[in-house]
């Protein structure tokens, strides 16, 4: 599904990929783990196609098209990315309104992905009104209401209690287990990566140093 | 496309102000283009008025009655030039008939004229006015002419100022229009600035530019046709109000009161001008931001 080959990425003078190579089967659930800076964000970025790698070779599943291929993935941001002037039903339906899809089909999938999510009673509510574990939910809500293919999750438990941090990623865990979805999730939460038992791929500055198939945080 | 007018609308909304300055410049200039639209259409319509009108008069001398032969010879000599448009011969009791229509209202001019007093003469039409002087001067070396009076000045002095509402009106209406088109541009990049992180957010979902900049486009569009419309309401109102006053002014020239047709061909054109000014600034207001 994603092969990376000694893929490099330079910001200016900073190395913030050096020579990076793995491969994600469809259908994986993988951590991205590694201290801030060491380039979690980056490969996250580059599999998005938001950003081209300076060396080596990114072979990825789906359209040539970015904006086509785009619509293949969820993306969970780091900062949620939610649009403040939009409520929570409006943020959710962002992606099916991007496709084109006929207003009654958005209506079906954002009720189905707010009610997974438990946002059912928030669907009114805009961005400012709720909590940190309900924008974290919405976002997810926002990425998994196209069915994609693959989801891309930056840091979605961060600055989260631990109780929420667990709920989201049982989530998560229940959408890869239900739909087989493909998921990478950066992330420093130990405690997460190393209950659930899954592939872990660590980063530091830069560099793989670990690949392992049911790994633990270090 | 359309899908995305109401979201456009609804920005225009959320910042009146903005959508204010937007309106109000268009509405300045494409009144200004209505302006100067009309004076020049106007004043082409009365240098076409003259144009049409006889324009060299040569007058025989008056104890003559110039024989038909005559007559026809200085027309063939006229057509052989291929500058005339029209040739007419007025008798001596033509004159006398248009003297006396011109000067009805005053019977003592009128009581001691015979057709006998009053010249026979041929009037006339250039095809090009620049061609009068050279009529004139056949005309001149004609047989039994006594007299040749050509409108040459007040026809050229006409041609330059209709050229002179032309150039002064296409330079001011073209500057302003230029000025519009980078507040409009201004306006919707200030716009767009403000919803960087949305329109991020939109190619991170897989919008594509398309989806991105409709509303924007949209939204120069509806700022270019309000102001075209305010812009053409007023002009029309103006005109109407002051067309009494220029029907005097213009007594003869039957160029009021302009058609609806006409009106109307202005609106469509103002309305198509307003819609491309605010079109293209909302696009390249848009596409500086867009990545995908």
């Amino acid at each position: 599904m994603i092969s990376a080959q000694k893929l490099t990425k330079k910001f200016g003078n900073i190395l913030a990929l050096d020579a990076v190579s793995f491969d994600i089967a469809p259908g994986e659930f993988v951590f991205l783990t590694g201290p801030s800076g060491s380039g979690k964000t980056t490969v996250l970025r580059l599999i998005m196609r938001d950003l081209k790698p300076d060396a080596g070779k990114l072979v990825l599943f789906g359209p040539a098209k970015i904006h086509e291929y785009r619509r293949t993935i969820g993306t969970v941001f780091q900062d949620f990315k939610l649009l403040l002037d939009r409520n929570v039903y409006e943020n959710t339906a962002l992606p099916l309104e991007i496709m084109g899809a006929a207003a009654v089909d958005i209506d079906k999938a954002v009720k189905k992905a707010l009610e997974l999510m438990g946002l059912t009673a928030r669907t009114d509510l805009f961005p400012a009104q709720l909590s940190g574990g309900e924008l974290q939910r919405a976002a997810l809500a926002r990425a998994i209401v196209a069915r994609p293919k693959l989801i891309l999750a930056d840091e979605p438990t961060g600055n989260l209690d631990p109780k929420t941090a667990r709920a989201i990623v049982n989530l998560l865990t229940t959408l890869h287990s239900q739909l087989q979805t493909t998921i990478i999730m950066a992330t420093h939460n130990a405690d997460i990566v190393n209950h659930l038992d899954r592939r872990v791929i660590s980063l530091d500055a830069g560099k793989v140093i670990k690949d392992t198939p049911k790994g633990k945080y270090d | 496309m359309i899908k995305h007018l109401p979201l456009a609308w609804q920005r225009i909304r959320r910042s009146p102000y903005q959508a204010l300055a937007a309106v109000s410049i268009m509405t300045m200039s494409l009144f200004l283009g209505s302006v100067f639209f009309l004076l020049a259409a106007g004043s082409q319509a009365v240098l076409t008025y003259f144009e049409t009108r006889p324009q060299v008069n040569a007058f025989f001398k008056s104890d003559l009655v110039p024989t038909p032969q005559a007559v026809d010879l200085i027309k063939t000599n006229l057509q052989a030039t291929n500058l005339v448009a029209d040739v007419k011969y007025i008798s001596k009791e033509e004159a006398l008939k248009l003297y006396k229509e011109l000067n009805k209202s005053d019977p003592l001019l009128l009581e001691a004229v015979t057709a006998n007093m009053l010249p026979a003469s041929i009037e006339v039409s250039a095809k090009n006015p620049a061609d009068l002087k050279p009529i004139a001067e056949l005309l001149k070396v004609q047989p039994d002419i006594d007299d040749v009076r050509f409108a040459e000045d007040i026809v050229s002095q006409l041609a330059k100022w209709t050229s002179s509402v032309r150039l002064i009106g296409f330079s001011l209406v073209g500057s302003h229009l230029i000025i519009t088109f980078i507040i409009i541009l201004l306006i919707i990049s200030i716009k767009v600035a403000n919803r960087r992180d949305e329109i991020v957010l939109h190619e991170l979902l897989g919008a594509t530019s398309g989806y991105i900049s409709t509303p924007f486009v949209w939204e120069g569009i509806i700022y270019g046709v309000t102001g075209a419309f305010i812009a053409w309401g007023v002009s029309y109102l103006i005109l109407l109000y002051s067309t009494p006053f220029l029907a005097g002014f213009l007594a003869g020239i039957p160029i009021l009161p302009v058609s609806l047709w006409f009106m109307f061909s202005l609106l469509g054109g103002e309305l198509l001008l307003g819609a491309v000014i605010g079109a293209v600034g909302g696009f390249l207001a848009v596409r500086r931001f867009l990545k995908v």
